[in-house]
């Protein structure tokens, strides 16, 4: 009974039929959604991968000097042997798990998968400013995976610095054992970085100067204002991992002295301009979890966001912060002490505006009349699973208390409350939600549900008691806690969260059967299961290549949910309603 | 207020038009300068690192012109500018729809730009003969490390310029569409940027 | 569509800034900075002044090359945003040196 968008102000065909052959329409692509498709496939590869690694962590973790079982002999002789993960190995698991976690799951599940699909969808164009450099980012972040891989097979191991490649350990081969995989490394990151900052241009350029009439800064959804402000947090951090990871590739191949003492070099050097990006990093793999999060916990609460305006302030508030905190990841690096109390206040400053975001979320569902889809329920606990990661990062802001627990597993708790609890069941959200619009068909719901509640469970039981291990001072990137006394007794609880952990990927196979096969036999989707405003449940599911047919007009903002102008609980942002001029931006009668 | 009418006039050196108010300018113009703040950043990663490491080991510099060549050096600084005015006459000419002009400038800048590359090849075979090399410390290393990679974007500078210039060539940009030729315009003078603060910073101090 | 070669009759010639003058302005602070650098006076004097030359002259290439003198406020904002970053990361890492 809804109204299609009224006719728009240019009366032009811009979707058409695409008759080009399969290899220009779906494997050297531009349209934006199909390059989306590509970066999820192979992000969720390399998700698949990257948990494999920790499997082998958790096992030496759990059971160490026990052999793997059944697919210990599957290795070579210097990475595992009789079974056992060889203590060198076990450094390239580490590194790499991070590596392939950070670099080309959850950045390119976010930026890459959801700006590509949602930002051109939801403003209401027609494709991004630029689609053939949009196919050239994920067609160079292709040959950095491929690269990465490649690092396993070489002589001497794959990179074993951890994964923020500290030097002069990853610029001398004579320190770390290796050489080749470090370089691998290096070289597989620049392409990636390259490709990150072309997709990142795309967006912002895109965003700024092709939102459809009406589509006034303060009417776009919140998850496009996050892909914003991370795409300028990618353009702007990116390049200067580029440049240090240059200059270690120097260091490393012709002899150069950035970051290698004898001739002057400084370690700390390679640690400021590491975290100088490393930490707008962190914001990059978080920003566009919170906005589609709130996207999607207003659509399930039937309730406009609590805040809109302070929840856009907020996000620009942590990507101007968030230039200034990273200091805080090198308290106990031997830093000017001076400069580590600047970096104590402005961490725990950049706390507000995420503890305002908690709280408008909260806002937003309370008295609302809430629908637990699957995407709310992974939303809901992603907002859950942020505060206990956010409130661990307070006390490591403190950097009287993070000289105690700097390089230990509360860290490694801290860190995976937001990846995993925070970005990874946003990730898990979005995907269910947008998978109808992608490929036409709904995820199961019933086995989505189950995926969750175990995911939940699992995951809490392998993260939470992480806290103690690192209380008790279990370090980081420990091969045998064993071999220390005052470690011992914690075992038991390595061995229990080992087992938890084989636990919570055995369930992600849930999902990924839910994922491959509700594609052949998921319920057929309408343009709009979900009852949701936003621009693209406008469309066909999938939308036609061109996406509008005519260009849509914006007449209020994204989450007029429960709206008294109209009987439905929901109403399109591109829907006239005649008797009634245009609201006024972002706000309700 | 038949937009139809609007668009034709409109032209596409002008932001969209069917589409809100955004930066002011067309998208290929916003494009490249959002994408030169990206490469603010990287030379802030290799400048940046220079300032710091000198102001650590001041010692480890020789005076300006001990071991770099200074008067060859700002021979090609002169080149380069010299390439930045032909680019800002070419765009002229573009804006004014003289196709021969156009053309012979845009030429101009891709020989001057090549050659500015030459010299700065040249200069880095005669010190690595002298024996200063990226491995002799960190005046080396800073050395080559930015001044290399400075060249490789006039490099880079240059291969997009003759690509213009070809186009320039068959005729394709008028004076109601050179969007290329204002695009390559502003990369080639951010690269000339550049170099006005390399050639104070690492010739001069 | 235009017609491939336009006839300069057909329009106005537009007004261009001062190419040339700001090429000899370029020119002039090139030199100057050639001889400061060599002048036996306080090295922190000479550093001050060549730095602000180069600024300058990165300024002049800027706003008149690079017409952001004429272009719209918000794109002069998106041109010198990552400048503050710039600012930020050295000076912080400064002080690990020299405080």
């Amino acid at each position: 009974m809804t109204e299609m968008a009224t006719r728009g102000t240019i009366a032009e065909q811009h979707t058409h039929r695409d008759d080009r052959p399969f290899i220009r329409r779906y494997i050297f692509s531009t349209d934006h959604k199909i390059i989306g498709i590509q970066f999820l496939l192979m992000s969720l590869l390399f998700l698949l991968l990257g948990g494999m690694l920790a499997m082998l962590m958790r096992w030496q973790l759990g059971f160490p000097g026990r052999p793997l079982p059944i697919i210990g002999s599957l290795f070579p002789e210097a990475m595992v042997q009789n079974g056992i993960v060889l203590p060198e190995f076990y450094d390239s698991l580490v590194t790499m798990h991070g590596t392939f976690m950070v670099f080309f799951a959850i950045m390119p599940l976010l930026v890459g998968v959801f700006g590509n699909y949602l930002i051109p969808l939801k403003i209401g164009a027609p494709d991004m400013a630029f689609p053939r450099i949009n196919m050239a980012s994920f067609w160079l972040a292709v040959p950095a995976g491929v690269l990465m891989l490649a690092g396993f097979f070489v002589e001497g191991g794959h990179a074993a610095a951890g994964w923020t490649s500290y030097a002069p350990l990853s610029a001398n081969s004579e320190y770390s054992g290796v050489s080749t995989g470090q370089i691998i490394w290096c070289i597989s990151l620049i392409v990636l970085g390259l490709s990150s900052i072309l997709g990142s241009f795309n967006y912002i350029t895109t965003i700024i100067n092709m939102r459809a009439p009406g589509m006034i800064w303060f009417r776009m959804p919140l998850s496009i204002w996050s892909l914003f402000i991370t795409a300028i947090l990618v353009l702007l951090a990116m390049p200067v991992l580029s440049g240090a990871i240059i200059m270690l590739l120097f260091d490393q191949t012709i002899g150069t002295h950035f970051f290698l003492p004898p001739k002057g070099g400084q370690p700390l050097l390679w640690q400021h301009l590491f975290w100088f990006f490393g930490h707008p990093e962190v914001y990059i793999l978080i920003l566009p979890a919170m906005g589609m999060a709130s996207d999607i916990i207003a659509n399930g609460s039937r309730k406009p966001i609590f805040g809109y305006v302070s929840m856009v302030l907020a996000l620009l508030g942590i990507g101007v912060l968030g230039w200034g905190v990273w200091g805080h990841h090198m308290f106990m690096s031997g830093m000017n002490p001076t400069l580590g109390t600047g970096f104590m206040i402005s961490t725990l400053l950049i706390s507000v505006p995420s503890a305002i975001k908690v709280f408008n979320w909260m806002g937003t569902m309370w008295r609302g009349n809430i629908q637990f889809h699957v995407p709310m329920l992974h939303a809901v606990s992603f907002v859950a699973m942020f505060v206990i990661g956010g409130l661990s990062g307070v006390f490591m802001a403190a950097s009287p208390v993070d000289i105690y627990i700097h390089d230990t597993y509360f860290i490694v708790a801290h860190l995976h409350y937001v990846l995993f609890g925070g970005s990874l069941f946003a990730i898990f959200a979005s995907i269910t939600y947008w998978y109808p619009k992608m490929f036409g068909r709904l995820m199961s719901p019933r086995w989505g549900k189950v995926h969750f509640w175990l995911t939940f469970v699992f995951y809490n039981l392998v993260f939470f008691p992480m806290h103690q291990l690192g209380l008790h001072g279990h370090m980081r990137r420990l091969y045998d806690p064993t071999q220390y006394e005052f470690l011992k007794p914690l075992q038991p609880l390595n061995t229990f969260i080992s087992i938890s952990a084989f636990l919570l990927f055995a369930s992600q196979l849930i999902f990924a059967v839910n994922f491959i096969a509700s594609w052949f036999t998921g319920a057929k989707a309408g343009p709009n299961p979900w009852h949701d405003n936003g621009l693209e449940w406008t469309l066909p599911s999938p939308p036609p290549h061109g996406n509008f047919a005519v260009t849509p007009t914006v007449y209020r903002g994204p989450y007029e949910y429960s709206s008294p102008l109209v009987e439905e609980d929901w109403l399109p942002q591109d829907r006239r309603l005649d008797r009634s001029p245009a609201p006024a931006p972002g706000g309700h009668r | 207020m038949t937009h139809g009418a609007i668009a034709a006039s409109a032209g596409v050196m002008r932001p969209p038009v069917d589409r809100e108010a955004g930066a002011g300018v067309y998208n290929e113009k916003l494009g490249m300068w959002v994408f030169l703040g990206s490469e603010v950043m990287f030379f802030t990663a290799l400048i940046g690192s220079y300032i710091i490491l000198r102001v650590a080991h001041p010692e480890m510099w020789a005076p300006p012109g001990k071991v770099l060549n200074v008067p060859i050096t700002a021979v090609n600084t002169f080149l380069l500018i010299c390439s930045s005015v032909t680019m800002v006459k070419a765009f002229a000419s573009a804006q004014d729809g003289l196709q021969r002009p156009l053309c012979l400038w845009l030429l101009a800048t891709c020989i001057i730009g090549a050659t500015f590359v030459g010299v700065q090849a040249f200069e880095y075979h005669h010190l690595i003969e002298k024996g200063f090399v990226p491995s002799e410390g960190l005046y080396g290393s800073t050395f080559y490390t930015m001044t290399g990679f400075h060249g490789f974007h006039v490099s880079v500078g240059v291969i997009c310029l003759s690509f213009v210039t070809w186009k320039a060539f068959r005729g394709k940009y008028t004076s109601t569409d050179h969007r290329g030729v204002e695009v390559v315009g502003l990369y080639w003078h951010f690269v000339d940027l550049v170099w006005i603060i390399l050639f104070t910073i690492v010739y001069l101090i | 569509m235009e017609p491939l070669t336009d006839t300069p009759l057909a329009k106005p010639r537009a007004h261009h800034p001062p190419y040339i003058a700001i090429f000899a302005g370029l020119a002039v602070l090139t030199m100057t900075e050639l001889i400061v650098a060599f002048l036996p006076w306080h090295k922190r004097t000479i550093v001050i002044l060549l730095i602000a030359m180069a600024i300058w002259k990165a300024l002049l290439v800027a706003l008149y090359y690079m017409h952001l003198r004429f272009e719209p406020n918000r794109l002069r904002i998106l041109a010198v945003a990552p400048l503050p970053l710039a600012v930020i990361l050295v000076t912080a890492v400064i002080t690990e040196f020299r405080w």
